[in-house]
């Protein structure tokens, strides 16, 4: 747990600068402050009573709490070294100036919230000097359509209910469908995650896939429903999905980039056999096309003869045979 | 039990920045307890650096000194670790709070959270509930899925030469490349790394998750000359055949294929139940075309019209 010693370390660091500005603060409001739980608090006031600039002198950092409240006896016992901030490291520096302009580049987000990130940044690349430096070596771009963005921002906010006409690749169709938006995010692209009443589930929407939306003067109301962990992948096939398996020459390789899967193995020509699972194989139908002769559906048989009939026909538009 | 690092780190930091004058490692020593039970020298030594190590990465700038009779003294001074006055209102800090959520990387979001409580400590205030609709309700993630990320960042910050295995998009085998990383970008989701690729002699881009095993720092300086703009999503985008500049002629049955019907230049409605589409014809279209199976046929040009051909043969004969 290195990097964790090294992320307390930091904390504590700040802890006590702002301690030293406030006596008798309360644990729940400073844990709130740093972004902590109240645990980790109380975690890192168990060690900070061991610090100091000697453990013989008597100069240890008297701080004590009985879990409500915090008390620092003797703030001038570690003379000025707790009485500023420290300035910001380069990975520090890095990670909020890289996140908060990627954000400020996203289409359809509100003006003063845009306006606020850059002068956010501006104020903290002068505080960051020379640390902001290293910011210029990472960069992220989101993907967002800005006008949806905007509507279903407003309805999050407005609690209204939506209207879209929403694309679907597996079916290569568009439905219309009224959804009461639960939240909005962005991984990469940007979707909302909302209530589908033609589904009667939970559904994601890519924001890029929404050929029209309206704002309707119904009210929303989604179910209560556990929002989703970002942090895992946005696909999660269930394990009762139906295996499908994809065998690929080196040029089909993308496919184990692409797709969540169960299995890659290698195989002698540099390709793989995958196994991935879909709650609906039909709708691979277009990755079998995609593939050509890079791979094929080893199975099902089903998905494999639908991807040759629809090659086969296609074939005959060009008045081409097999 | 053994004194926990955090404690150990927090230590040697209030002591360097507490001196005025530059303390021996010997003095440090006396005044640490986890150093007094550190045991030999040897082991001293080492848990020391590695310390100053680390309290270097947390931003401490900790100067070496000589004292007169030329044993090494440590300090960190107050002016070169200052934070210089940041004055943010509750609109920006609201603003900095939702991006230092952003990061889905251990070390960034650790850098992160640590920034925002160093502005904290700094007077930053405390932002109200993000969720009253006066601020977009987005949240925004930074995926950080490929184990190459971390070191090539680091590389990048401190302009190391690595070497790593890497396999392209269409090759049976990775081969090993040496390179100098000049700048990482994310983008839909994926991370590319553009740099100066050493055997090829030019700037090359590489996308992480091709990269297999490890990546592995190389001693000495960069060779070629680290341009100020690094342009790693034109590149990207070109893979993905954007920006053609050529432009295709295809028919699509009426009420199919909306993503082409978005990317269209021009549509005409035919009355035979398809419509005429002009596309723009970059990269990988054919690919694209031919998932629409029996919905899309090429009117010209011939090239593409063949490519298209050939690929449904394939997969027509299984």
């Amino acid at each position: 747990m290195a990097a964790n010693a090294i992320d307390q370390t930091r904390r504590m660091l700040s802890l006590v600068t702002y301690l030293r500005e406030r006596p008798g603060a309360h644990v729940a409001d400073v844990a709130r402050a740093f972004g902590i739980t109240e645990d980790e608090l109380i975690s890192d006031l168990d060690v900070l009573p061991m610090c100091g600039t000697s453990f013989r002198g008597g100069d240890l950092l008297d701080i004590d709490t009985d879990g409500e409240r915090i008390w620092w006896r003797n703030p001038d016992a570690s003379g000025e070294s707790t009485a500023e901030p420290l300035r910001l490291a380069a990975d520090e520096a890095t990670a909020l100036l890289v996140a908060a302009r990627a954000v400020a580049t996203l289409p359809g987000l509100r003006e003063s919230d845009r306006d606020a990130l850059l002068r956010a940044t501006a104020k903290l690349e002068a505080a960051a000097g020379e640390a902001a430096g290293a910011s210029s070596r990472l960069s992220v771009t989101f993907e967002s359509e800005g006008g949806v963005f905007a509507d279903v921002d407003r309805a999050i906010a407005e609690r209204r209910r939506l209207w879209l006409r929403y694309y679907s690749p597996a079916r290569d169709e568009l439905t219309e469908r009224t959804v009461d938006p639960i939240r909005l995010f962005a991984v990469g692209h940007t979707y909302m995650e909302g209530w589908c009443h033609l589904s009667e589930a939970r559904r994601t929407f890519r924001l890029d896939r929404v050929a029209e939306i309206r704002l309707l003067d119904e009210r929303a109301e989604p179910p209560a429903i556990e929002p989703r962990d970002l942090s895992e992948g946005l696909v999660q096939p269930a394990a009762e999905d139906p295996e499908v398996v994809v065998e690929v020459g080196p040029g089909g390789r993308w496919v184990a980039e692409y797709y969540p899967h169960d299995s890659a193995e290698e195989r002698p020509d540099g390709g793989l056999r995958i196994t991935l699972r879909s709650p609906d194989p039909a709708s691979l139908r277009r990755l079998a096309l995609r593939l050509g002769r890079d791979g094929r559906i080893v199975s099902p048989p089903e998905l494999a003869e639908s991807a040759r009939k629809a090659a086969a026909e296609a074939l005959a538009g060009y008045g081409e045979r097999i | 039990m053994a004194i926990a690092k955090a404690e150990r780190l927090m230590n040697l930091a209030l002591c360097l920045l507490g001196t005025r004058r530059p303390l021996s490692k010997r003095e440090l020593r006396g005044s640490i307890e986890a150093y007094l039970e550190a045991g030999n020298d040897e082991s001293f030594n080492r848990m020391f650096e590695r310390d100053k190590d680390d309290l270097r990465e947390l931003g401490l700038v900790i100067e070496t000194v000589e004292n007169l009779e030329g044993e090494p003294g440590y300090l960190a001074r107050r002016d070169s670790n200052r934070l210089p006055p940041v004055s943010l209102d509750a609109e920006e800090a609201a603003a900095l709070g939702l991006a230092a959520k952003v990061w889905q990387q251990a070390r960034l979001a650790g850098a992160a959270s640590g920034a925002l409580q160093k502005l904290r400590a700094g007077g930053m205030p405390e932002a109200g509930d993000p969720y009253e609709g006066q601020h977009s309700a987005i949240e925004p993630r930074i995926p950080v899925h490929e184990a190459a990320f971390e070191p090539l960042m680091l590389a990048c910050r401190d302009r190391r030469p690595v070497v790593f295995d890497y396999r392209k998009s269409n090759a049976a085998r990775p081969e090993p490349r040496q390179v100098e990383p000049w700048a990482l970008e994310c983008w839909r989701g994926h991370w590319y790394l553009a740099g100066y690729d050493r055997d090829r002699g030019a700037e090359r881009v590489f996308r992480l998750s091709r990269i297999t095993g490890k990546v592995r720092s190389r001693a000495g300086k960069y060779t070629a000359e680290v341009p100020d703009v690094v342009t790693v999503r034109e590149t990207v985008a070109s893979w993905a055949g954007e920006g053609g500049e050529r432009s295709a002629l295809i028919r699509l049955r009426a009420g199919a294929g909306y993503p082409l019907r978005a990317k269209a230049t021009a549509v005409r409605e035919g009355a035979d139940g398809w419509d005429e589409l002009e596309v723009p014809y970059g990269h990988g279209l054919d690919a694209w075309l031919v998932e629409f199976g029996p919905d899309v046929v090429v009117v010209e040009p011939a090239d593409l019209r063949a490519d298209v051909v050939d690929r449904l043969r394939a997969v027509a004969r299984g």
